[in-house]
């Protein structure tokens, strides 16, 4: 928006006019949340007891289903919730447009990274 | 980038000490932000002795002492002098509220300071510009909108109805919640603020209003309302005890409800 001392105050408040977005994002944060109070416990639980037994003990945790199913749960869970986070994050302190959709992007982009990456952990272990 | 330190020509600086009252038995420091366009250099920090016997009992006391008998340049903003108006808004000893209403016994020791109200353009000393703050309160249309025809003599409300509006109806538009805000003060462009939003909530809550949709409308928008973090500064600072936060999560709820 312009910066001049012509523009009228009334004129920067309405901007660009409300965008009809923003519940949506609202509510995954809090669905998303609400699942994480139940995975992140049990997976700090369960991956401390499996980690103690060694590499050969980790690798049956991620063969059991329910563990391979409850680990990529939380994987999604928790890195949606973060990109979900980061993104107001930068919105609320990146003022420019550019950098802002650049970083915006890169976000979605690291999450969806470390969710594929957990994903294809899992993959490899079960396909032996 | 946020901004997070002062501009340079904003930098407030050492300012003059004012001479103490001759022959006040009961004295107390406070440090006052002193601005005039008229005058070049940056903003600073006057200091005042005030014989507190003489003073009155608040804050706004305090400054008609100081403009009174010692200092007739200080300029600050000012009407009905007991918490209705909200002219007097202002940063008394680093909190938002109104000086009218802020007694001495409710301060804490030490120097006391004064400066306008945060994150706003200062007009003058402890004068801030509320433009953009005002066209933000007319954005959320606080007036009755209805298509239904006229009733002959008023729209009627039940006791019930008419209760909801309590813990709302009073803010006084002081802008002490909105310029407490971090949001405010790094989106106070596009983001309504506390204050318009809890008006917006006035009007949605409101059983005569007949334009809840529309008004809805016009705040869903992840700056418009979703800047809200629920930080509460807000509801610290409200010298009216209102609770703008939890009129925004109000409102969010009103959106969730409908889409689903």
């Amino acid at each position: 928006m312009s910066n001049s001392p012509f523009v009228t105050p009334a004129k920067t408040t309405r901007g660009l006019g409300a965008s009809k977005t923003g519940t949506s994002h609202h509510i995954r944060q809090r669905v998303s949340a609400l699942a994480l109070i139940v995975l992140v416990p049990w997976f700090l639980f369960s991956i401390m007891s499996a980690a103690l037994g060694g590499y050969a003990d980790a690798l049956a945790w991620v063969g059991s289903p329910l563990n391979a199913t409850l680990l990529v749960l939380t994987a999604g869970a928790a890195f949606y919730h973060m990109r979900l986070g980061m993104q107001a994050v930068i919105e609320d302190y990146i003022g420019k447009t550019g950098t802002r959709a650049a970083l915006l992007i890169l976000n979605t982009f690291f999450a969806a990274g470390l969710f594929v990456a957990v994903v294809m952990s899992v993959i490899r272990v079960w396909a032996g | 980038m946020v901004q997070l330190t002062l501009p340079q020509n904003s930098k407030v600086q050492k300012g003059k000490t004012w001479p103490k009252p001759q022959g006040a038995k009961n004295l107390r420091e406070f440090r006052i932000y002193r601005y005039s366009p008229e005058e070049k250099g940056n903003p600073r920090w006057d200091t005042y002795w005030v014989d507190m016997d003489k003073a009155g009992t608040m804050i706004l006391d305090v400054l008609f002492y100081i403009k009174n008998t010692i200092d007739p340049t200080l300029a600050f903003r000012r009407s009905c002098r007991e918490g209705v108006c909200g002219s007097c808004a202002m940063n008394i000893a680093g909190r938002n509220t109104i000086a009218c209403t802020k007694g001495f016994d409710e301060l804490p020791g030490g120097v006391i300071s004064i400066s306008p109200l945060p994150h706003l353009p200062v007009i003058r000393d402890l004068i801030p510009d509320l433009t953009n703050f005002y066209a933000q309160h007319a954005y959320v249309q606080p007036f009755l909108k209805t298509d239904s025809p006229t009733p002959e003599k008023e729209w009627r409300q039940s006791e019930e109805d008419r209760a909801q509006l309590d813990g709302l109806y009073e803010c006084i538009l002081c802008a002490s919640c909105s310029t407490s805000c971090p949001s405010y003060w790094w989106n106070g462009d596009k983001y309504l603020g506390p204050a318009a939003l809890l008006q917006a909530y006035r009007w949605l809550i409101d059983s005569r209003d007949e334009a809840t949709g529309e008004r809805l409308d016009d705040l869903e928008d992840p700056f418009k309302l979703y800047r809200c973090h629920t930080i509460m500064n807000c509801a610290q600072v409200c010298p009216k005890g209102l609770n703008p936060a939890q009129a925004i999560a109000k409102i969010k709820h009103m959106m969730v409800e409908r889409v689903s």
